[in-house]
């Protein structure tokens, strides 16, 4: 335990926080998930692993696989409808990028909740897709968006996009503009630019911010449950269930263990992925902070 | 600039006013809806009886106060959590082992659900009464590391030669601290403590878990209120609500904007 030694008295009682507040919780949830549970609902201090056979079964695998291609194709949706956006702002300059950085940011710090109430009554039956459409006469019928797949799609993408949009933001504006200027000058069209040279250097930055887009989109759970129909279930939703109304924790834990287990691999193997690229071996975390940071700074200078 | 560079393109403008029309338009809908006397129908006339309703109500007063209440301390324990953790940490010359910093980002990374149902679990574990205080924990528990990351940047970018000169002047470790480090990041420690107290003020899920039966935060009054249908009373607190933020986000940045003009001129 060299690397501990001489760390000072501040480092310390951070560490005990994190230790306490977010370790220790988890470390109760991954052995709530090797309880049993007995009929009545109740715990018991048995141990087994009948709660992770269980998640194995074709239902919830089918639920998992579900998920995952509904954050999956939101994830991309938002970047392909991210970069140009972050493009369209890292190329703007002045009072115009500043505008256009408050434009995004807004409806993000008005309240989560009421962005979603937002969606169903433009959504809804009555909402105002509808009521536009059918007094223009393009439908007889309304669309029937909100309770659906659809609908949860809109709105992952709706909450999801400005996060996106920052970190890509952030990258190409680190991007020299001369590199851009050489490739042009050299006799490469927009499209060999595009490919060739902003693409190798935002990746990185790009997949980070995906992956911080994909990880909560696995685990979320009141865009499915306010926008998406009963039939459907997706992870977040069941797992919750598990505990509020199938009073089974030990069952909702062992899914919560799994699906982090999943998402920490991904993350592991970003960073596998990001340092056998780069010997650089940048710590995963600090090129999206410094997105935070100019977030924070730019919303509200 | 006289280079082959194309500068212009209409495309890419095209695509994010339409972004910006796809952000507003439920939430500008909404404010609309407040004024309409049926909200479900676009052409029902206009009305100012729901704002009026809304003002007389006192159902949502007390969630109100609940939220800002959480808001104010979990803000506040958030910023001096991570600020003594960047401060803390920023010392280290090498690198932060993974381990590190991967408890470090966890908070922040972990589906919502997740660190809800493990601090809910926790709390029951400590036999904590779940109340005001383990929201606000929890809270915490993931703002503080926002904050550090913000601040632990702001830390870098300080003039190491600042603090060396406070050091030969004869200062002690304490003055530099207070008198050199904390006044040159307290931009961050303002913008640490809105985002977490943002943070906190938006959070359903968390503040759903953790609240117990007897608290109600203003998301959570509100999830309650849209379960029983889109009341009017929620047209009215959607059209406050975006006000405020709106008047929030543009006073800070035409304050900023304005001084930087005037230092300018």
């Amino acid at each position: 335990m060299k690397r501990w030694e001489g760390l000072p008295l501040p480092a310390v009682f951070f560490l005990t926080w994190l230790l306490l507040l977010t370790l220790v919780p988890f470390l109760v949830i991954l052995t709530m998930s090797f309880l049993t549970r007995t009929p009545e609902g109740t715990v018991q201090g048995t141990f087994t692993l009948e709660n992770y056979a269980r998640c194995f079964n074709w239902i919830y695998v089918k639920m998992l696989l579900r998920t995952m291609w509904l954050a999956s194709g939101a994830t991309l949706s938002c970047l392909i409808i991210g970069f140009p956006v972050a493009y369209y702002l890292a190329r703007s300059r002045g009072f115009k990028r500043q505008i256009g950085l408050v434009l995004i940011f807004v409806p993000f710090w008005t309240n989560f909740i009421l962005r979603v109430h937002g969606m169903i009554s433009v959504m809804g039956n009555h909402g105002l897709i509808n009521q536009a459409l059918l007094s223009m006469g393009l439908i007889d019928e309304p669309l029937t968006l909100l309770y659906t797949r659809t609908g949860v799609y809109i709105g992952l993408v709706y909450n999801y996009l400005p996060f996106l949009v920052v970190p890509i933001y952030s990258a190409l504006e680190k991007l020299d503009g001369s590199l851009r200027e050489a490739a042009f000058d050299l006799g490469a069209n927009r499209i060999q630019t595009f490919w060739k040279v902003v693409v190798p250097n935002i990746k990185e930055g790009v997949t980070i911010g995906s992956l911080f887009v994909f990880i909560p989109m696995m685990g979320e759970y009141v865009i499915p449950d306010m926008l998406g129909g009963a039939k459907e279930i997706f992870l977040g939703k069941l797992m919750v269930d598990q505990f509020y109304t199938m009073q089974d924790w030990p069952f909702g834990s062992a899914i919560a263990g799994l699906l982090s287990v999943l998402l920490l691999l991904a993350l592991w193997m970003q960073k596998r992925w990001s340092l056998s690229k780069s010997a650089a071996g940048k710590p995963i975390a600090e090129p999206l902070f410094q997105d935070w940071e100019n977030k924070t700074q730019e919303a509200y200078s | 600039m006289g280079s082959s560079v194309p500068q212009r393109n209409l495309f890419v403008a095209c695509i994010f006013w339409a972004v910006i029309v796809f952000l507003y338009s439920p939430l500008a809908y909404l404010m609309y809806q407040a004024f309409l006397v049926d909200p479900n129908n676009l052409s029902s006339g206009f009305t100012l009886q729901w704002i009026h309703k809304l003002l007389q109500s006192h159902t949502l007063w007390e969630p109100l106060m609940t939220s800002l209440e959480i808001g104010v301390a979990s803000a506040t324990l958030s910023v001096v959590v991570g600020t003594v953790g960047a401060v803390g940490l920023s010392h280290i010359k090498r690198q932060l082992p993974s381990f590190l910093q991967t408890l470090i980002m966890l908070p922040i990374l972990v589906p919502e659900v997740i660190t809800g149902l493990s601090l809910l679990l926790f709390f029951l574990l400590c036999r904590v009464e779940l109340g005001k205080f383990t929201v606000i924990i929890a809270h915490a528990s993931f703002s503080a590391s926002f904050v550090y990351f913000i601040l632990v940047e702001q830390l870098r970018k300080l003039d190491p030669q600042m603090l060396e000169a406070a050091q030969d002047l004869g200062a002690p470790p304490g003055d530099v601290f207070w008198k050199v480090t904390l006044p040159n990041v307290i931009p961050g420690l303002v913008g640490g403590w809105l985002l977490a107290f943002t943070i906190s003020f938006d959070d359903f899920l968390i503040s759903f878990f953790t609240s117990g039966a007897g608290l109600t935060t203003l998301p959570l009054k509100i999830h309650s209120l849209m379960r029983m249908g889109i009341s009017p009373e929620l047209s009215g607190l959607s059209l406050v609500m975006i006000c405020f933020s709106a008047v929030l986000v543009l006073t800070l940045f035409s304050t900023e904007q304005s001084r930087k003009w005037a230092l300018k001129g």
